[in-house]
């Protein structure tokens, strides 16, 4: 049975569970909207690597440079998109 | 077919080596697809012209289920490639259920919500704010829908054939689809929710 639960995993799973306590923290503390994002946009990413790394085995494989290349190539343009549009039709105007 | 044993059965051949890293470009792309639709709801948020605000409809409960259970399928299909690897295929097919299970509990509470936001009128029309707020969430819910079908074929194909290189391969790719779902579950918990509701 043991072997069936690595360590790995189930700290990754723990790790997890608690960024999203922290990430909760927003809805139940009073926090100012900047420290609150700062908060979120730090949990999310996070969460996303532990996701990558520890459950998608990102880097085990001998062609790991062409597979951060293209998740990395993916994230650039999302960020791009969001900043870019938001630069462009919200920020802007405020 | 050249069988290579010194690798897990799912890279054991050119192809499948291929077929992942075929997958994670797909994945890529699946990124800028919600990118688009994030940036989308960033825009419209406060365009909630005579309708409801995302702080009037969003409800923790749910969203917390939902949040938890997504996140604990993850886990344990995390397990089910971890137990093929091992060669525990009885293992495997059962945290595959379990994960499969906590899909479809995950799509329900969706659903609920949904129907929720129907009843306090929130609809597609309503507003630009919940056009993309229903567009984004339907995406990702319509991207579990499938993945419930693909996984579920997926454990009738291993009962069938056992584990061969190709239907670990297979296997390997959906728990990369369903991470990856979790990982943009993180993100409308983290910017839709939780900063709607801040």
């Amino acid at each position: 049975m043991k072997e069936l639960f690595p360590l790995k995993q189930v700290n990754g799973f723990i790790f997890s569970l608690l960024l999203t306590v922290i990430a909760l923290s927003v809805y139940f503390m009073d926090l100012s909207f900047e420290l609150g994002m700062t908060i979120l946009l730090i949990t999310a990413f996070v969460q996303a690597t532990v996701q990558l790394v520890v459950f998608m085995h990102a880097g085990e494989s001998e062609d790991k440079s062409a597979i951060y290349t293209s998740t990395l190539y993916g994230i650039i343009i999302a960020l791009f998109t969001v900043f870019g549009s938001l630069l462009a039709m919200v920020w802007g105007y405020m | 077919m050249k069988i290579d044993h010194s690798q897990p059965l799912e890279y054991s051949t050119e192809q499948n080596k291929m077929n992942i890293l075929g997958f994670w470009i797909f994945l890529g792309a699946e990124i800028m697809l919600f990118a688009t639709l994030f940036t989308s709801y960033f825009v419209y948020e406060d365009r909630i012209g005579s309708g409801p605000a995302g702080a009037e409809i969003f409800g923790i409960t749910p969203v917390l289920f939902e949040t938890f259970i997504l996140l604990t399928s993850s886990f344990t299909i995390g397990l089910a490639i971890h137990a093929m690897r091992i060669q525990r295929t009885k293992a495997m097919l059962v945290f595959l259920g379990i994960t499969l299970l906590l899909g479809a509990a995950f799509l329900g509470i969706e659903i609920y919500e949904f129907t929720h936001y129907y009843h306090v009128g929130a609809t597609l029309q309503t507003s630009a704010f919940t056009a993309i707020l229903l567009t984004t969430l339907g995406t990702h819910g319509a991207h579990v829908t499938f993945g419930l079908f693909w996984g579920l074929f997926i454990i009738l194909q291993i009962r069938k054939r056992g584990l061969t290189p190709e239907t670990a391969n297979k296997s390997f790719i959906f728990s990369l689809y369903w991470h990856f779902l979790d990982v943009v579950w993180i993100f409308i918990f983290s910017f839709v929710y939780l900063k709607g509701m801040m």
